[in-house]
């Protein structure tokens, strides 16, 4: 009985060990994912690229480590079940675009942000969430980055700038858009706001 | 031995066809079985009492009107003529002429090492970094810059709720709470009225002096405002989102 319970803790101390540790993986490798994109905007090799080109290339450094479909999944919460199988498909890619354009532009033209990665807290069943700061033009950012394990993997599922969430920040303006439009207007919207070269460019609101 | 290395490429070709389908299926499952996980509430509560959404959302519309055909000219001719220094410069200036709400701020909510440090760095930029204007307090040890705060923080810390949603006219994004707190604000500001140390301070030069500071926070404020209006799906609902996180965090930090 008593060789029993020690190999039992002997096993589940094994288990919260490889569980640990592949979190902390993970921090690696959102350092290596956001290094990248910074690498690519910044990187005097990337220097010739357009903004378009930029956003591509970003988009691809996200998807080698990342699924950035769940993050949009998340921020859309129940309204995917008010839209047919295309238009969910086609607001999933808008909203990316819409995002990666957001993320490229903002940066573009400042210097480099420096980021540097903190802690790593487990935030509930299969959730992690990990600290950081980004300091841009003198001044001192807090974001988190929060994961999630999918069968895909851990993914990003939200983004906390300064408290303020990227998911609740999308899914508040998709419900208050749902509230009155259809997954039409939607769309419109999305493509109307894509089509603009900058992101600051007169917008209708 | 000609069919085994036929077969190996075969078997590889499988496995790899066998792979990325089993993670195609994973990422669809991903997307479509955890309906509890997506339509789960975020962290971050977003709930807001906005009954005067309507009133809200053409208030918000008459500012972005006034932005970007008056502060919005005024701010590209500032940024054109004024170099990146002066603009920092004078941004420094007016956050440091602010200390008093600060300070104010800090100790009623017993954060009495904010106050220190609020203290010792307007005493810092205001001397060594000339009345405000450059930021040496930055590299002394204990003195780095930290979150401002303002007097509706303070009453948020003691309890007392958000009220309705308000979008105040040239103002922006509000509550009734940091509405009174705006105004306590201005009573802890010894450079405003209605205790203003400077007694023969006629309005037009209290006028310029808000005016000044105004222009000299707007750059960024008018990028950032930008951002979010290019990347939002409605503006209003975004910037309502934002504020109302942002203020929650501040509140409870």
């Amino acid at each position: 009985m008593e060789s029993f319970s020690y190999k039992t803790f002997l096993v589940l101390g094994l288990l919260f060990w490889s569980s640990a540790s592949a979190q902390e993986a993970e921090k690696d490798k959102l350092q290596g994912m956001i290094d990248a994109t910074l690498d690519v905007i910044y990187s005097e090799t990337h220097a010739s690229l357009s903004a378009n080109e930029k956003q591509v290339k970003v988009r691809e450094k996200l998807k080698s480590s990342y699924d950035l479909d769940v993050m949009i999944r998340y921020a859309i919460g129940k309204n995917w079940r008010r839209m047919n199988k295309r238009e969910q498909l086609e607001v999933l890619e808008l909203v990316k675009q819409l995002v990666l354009k957001a993320y490229v532009i903002g940066l573009e033209g400042k210097d480099r942000p420096l980021v540097t990665f903190g802690e790593l807290t487990e935030i509930g069943k299969a959730r992690i969430e990990i600290g950081s700061t980004m300091v841009l033009d003198a001044k001192t950012y807090y974001i988190l980055y929060r994961l999630r394990q999918m069968d895909s993997g851990w993914q990003i599922y939200d983004i906390v700038a300064e408290n303020v969430s990227m998911s609740s920040n999308y899914r508040g303006q998709i419900d208050d858009h749902f509230r009155k439009g259809s997954a039409t207007d939607l769309i419109a919207r999305l493509k109307d706001l894509l089509a603009k070269d900058e992101i600051n460019e007169d917008t209708k609101i | 031995m000609k069919t085994q290395k036929f077969k190996r490429p075969l078997t590889l070709a499988s496995l790899i066809g066998l792979l990325t389908a089993t993670s195609l299926t994973a990422q669809v499952q991903d997307l479509t079985g955890d309906e509890e996980f997506y339509t789960s509430p975020v962290d971050e509560s977003s709930d807001v009492y906005d009954p005067f959404e309507s009133v809200n959302r053409f208030t918000f519309k008459f500012n972005d009107f006034v932005f970007s055909n008056t502060v919005q000219p005024l701010v590209d001719v500032y940024t054109a003529i004024a170099p990146d220094p002066v603009e920092e410069g004078a941004s420094n200036f007016f956050h440091n002429l602010r200390y008093p709400v600060r300070l104010a701020s800090n100790l009623l909510q017993c954060r009495f090492k904010g106050a220190w440090v609020e203290t010792g760095r307007f005493a810092i930029n205001s001397t060594v970094g000339i009345v405000g204007i450059l930021t040496p307090a930055d590299d002394y040890e204990g003195f780095a810059p930290i979150k401002s705060e303002d007097v509706g923080q303070v009453f948020g810390a003691w309890g007392i709720g958000e009220g309705p949603y308000l979008v105040l006219p040239f103002l922006g994004p509000s509550n009734l709470r940091d509405l009174a707190g705006f105004f306590g604000d201005r009573a802890v500001n010894p450079l405003k009225e209605p205790f203003g140390v400077i007694d023969d301070w006629k309005w037009e030069r209290q006028l310029a002096l808000s005016g000044t500071g105004y222009i000299a926070r707007s750059p960024q404020i008018i990028e950032r405002y930008k951002q979010l209006k290019g990347s939002s799906i409605d503006p209003y609902s975004s910037l309502r989102n934002g504020y109302v996180q942002y203020r929650r965090g501040a509140v409870a930090e």
